[in-house]
């Protein structure tokens, strides 16, 4: 067993840089946007990477995040979150001018298509914090990005108005139905497939799982890439707490989140095995 | 500092077993300058795959692990991580872990024919992986897996302690009698963190993990004390290190090195920026 036959993420880019906070915006219950001057993160990371967070007093160990959206001109990086223990609680809570550690960037992010391609962006509730970032790569190369959004309610939605501009369509669905249309991602995923040569997914394990069981029965010939989440501890490989099960040329192997991904092809992982594993850090 | 049988570190400063890989992933990222060593990750004779997940949680000032030996063996790392370290400045300690005397035999014996492994760490403390004979906790048993992996290798032999015995120092005088060059302490101690949600521990299998970070500094120094009290071979200081006035204290001690665990994985610079202001120390190491 070579224990690592998948691509791993590029250290080498990493920094560990003080950040300090520029402002946090409340989208939705518990749901901010963290703004941080992080000059050299604004200008190294590529979409689906994240940083490894850490504010003192606070947990022991960083929590990671996704670039959210980058401005490599003002020098700032912001992450979107959701509260859900200590350390995220921290985040949420910093004020302007506060500083923070700021890892990164870290892991494998989304592939850019070589040629012109049709995209769609598929996000499951905080899921949608590396798409600002991936949407505006995507424009920038001319390609046609549909962004296709889902939460449990309208005050859970990330807000349309916070991805860039020229998208070339959007729908939005919600479990109860307060904003957009009533139902699951799945459920609007169908009619938005054809023509599309790309699917990027993140958000909720399963939904992952859904979405690309439905991508490759739908739309066999589109490339489908996934963030998905495991408990992380260091982000960049020495820890081995983020094990995620995967497979290499259709066998099992091991993996790990930081490294191999944690964006990964739909085909990479065994969503089975990933199923009975837990996504958070308790 | 000299810690025995032609093993010299230039830092006082290490990197410990379980917490820095094979020292790649510090490489890629500018974090080996200025160490002493590495220990690597433990080091079976076949390759394991590790425990299901969840595999790590956290608590106040620590964290618990239960990893379950994840490695690609001891041909793996002969062949192909050893001939990476070739022009490393820290030397590079191969932590070996087994499950009978022989499996700690075998492994030693295939790293004693690789010239860029300084020395061996006998990892006879992993509290993560079921098996009849725990070594670490009986000095009889302790000594002989000293003994026997003493006789298949030239190379410098330290042990490290569990500290999840009555009395570590008797444990640190059997191992001392069986040949070892120096000892390291303290392993992971034994925890647990309960979900009340779920009605059972965080962790699965008997939900008991080695706990470590800064929660275990004052009983790490304690167990360091005790050892170099009992012992005339080196003592290199383990647990909860997590700034260089942490090290200084295991070094003030009487601790002939030190390691830095967890730290490393929050604070990946720190081992870089501890040897580097301890060299600034003059002395002190």
């Amino acid at each position: 067993m070579s224990p690592f036959q998948l691509p791993e993420s590029d250290l080498s880019r990493a920094r560990d840089e003080a950040a300090t906070c520029i402002g946090v915006d409340e989208l939705g219950p518990n749901l901010h946007l963290l703004t941080l001057e992080a000059a050299t993160a604004s200008r190294a990371a590529l979409p689906g990477e994240f940083a490894q967070l850490q504010v003192e007093p606070g947990p022991l160990l960083r929590r990671p995040f996704s670039f959210c959206d980058l401005d490599p001109g003002r020098g700032t990086v912001s992450f979107y979150l959701r509260v859900y223990g200590e350390g995220t609680r921290r985040l949420a809570h910093l004020t302007p001018g506060s500083t923070v550690r700021l890892l990164g960037p870290l892991g494998r992010g989304f592939s850019l298509p070589e040629t012109r391609a049709s995209s769609l962006l598929v996000a499951g509730g905080v899921g949608a914090a590396p798409f600002p970032h991936l949407a505006t790569q995507l424009l920038a190369r001319g390609e046609r990005v549909h962004w296709l959004n889902g939460a449990a309610g309208s005050d859970q939605l990330f807000p349309l108005r916070r991805m860039p501009g020229g998208l070339a369509g959007s729908v939005q669905v919600t479990d109860d139905g307060s904003s957009g249309r009533r139902g699951l991602v799945t459920d609007a995923l169908p009619e938005l497939l054809g023509g599309v040569d790309r699917v990027y997914a993140c958000g909720p394990n399963p939904m992952l799982q859904a979405v690309s069981e439905m991508a490759a029965r739908l739309r066999p010939e589109a490339l489908v890439e996934v963030s998905i989440e495991a408990p992380m501890g260091c982000g960049f490989g020495t820890c081995l707490g983020c094990s995620i099960p995967l497979r290499f040329r259709g066998a099992p192997v091991p993996g790990l989140c930081c490294r191999q991904g944690p964006v990964l092809g739909a085909d990479q992982v065994d969503w089975e095995a990933l199923r009975r594993q837990p996504a958070h850090l308790e | 500092m000299v810690i025995g049988r032609g093993l010299t570190l230039e830092s006082p400063v290490g990197a410990a077993s379980g917490t820095f890989g094979y020292g790649f992933e510090a490489e890629r990222m500018g974090n080996l300058a200025g160490l002493g060593a590495i220990f690597t990750k433990g080091t079976t004779i076949e390759p394991r795959p590790g425990n299901a997940p969840p595999r790590i949680a956290e608590v106040p000032a620590g964290m618990l692990n239960s990893i379950g030996l994840q490695n690609p063996g001891v041909e793996v790392v002969a062949t192909e991580y050893a001939p990476r370290w070739r022009g490393w400045a820290a030397k590079v300690i191969v932590n070996v872990a087994g499950s009978t005397i022989e499996d700690y035999v075998r492994v030693c014996r295939r790293l004693d024919r690789v010239p860029e492994v300084a020395g061996i760490e006998l990892n006879i403390s992993c509290p993560n992986i079921a098996h009849g004979l725990d070594l670490g906790v009986d000095p009889r048993a302790a000594a002989a897996c000293t003994r026997a992996v003493r006789a298949v290798t030239e190379k410098a032999v330290i042990v490290k302690l569990t500290p999840n015995v009555t009395d570590i120092a008797e444990i640190g005088r059997a191992v001392q009698d069986g040949g070892a060059d120096a000892v390291s302490a303290v392993n992971t101690y034994l925890g647990m963190k309960w979900s009340r949600a779920r009605g059972k521990p965080v962790l699965p299998g008997t939900g008991t993990a080695g706990l470590s970070g800064p929660a275990i500094k004052p009983l790490a120094m304690a167990a360091v004390a005790r050892l170099v009290a009992a012992l005339t071979i080196p003592v290199i200081g383990i647990g909860g290190i997590a700034s260089t006035d942490d090290a200084r204290d295991f070094l003030e001690l009487g601790a002939r090195a030190i390691q830095i665990g967890t730290a490393n994985f929050y604070l990946p610079g720190l081992a870089a920026s501890c040897a580097a202001e301890l060299r600034q120390d003059g002395g002190a190491a």
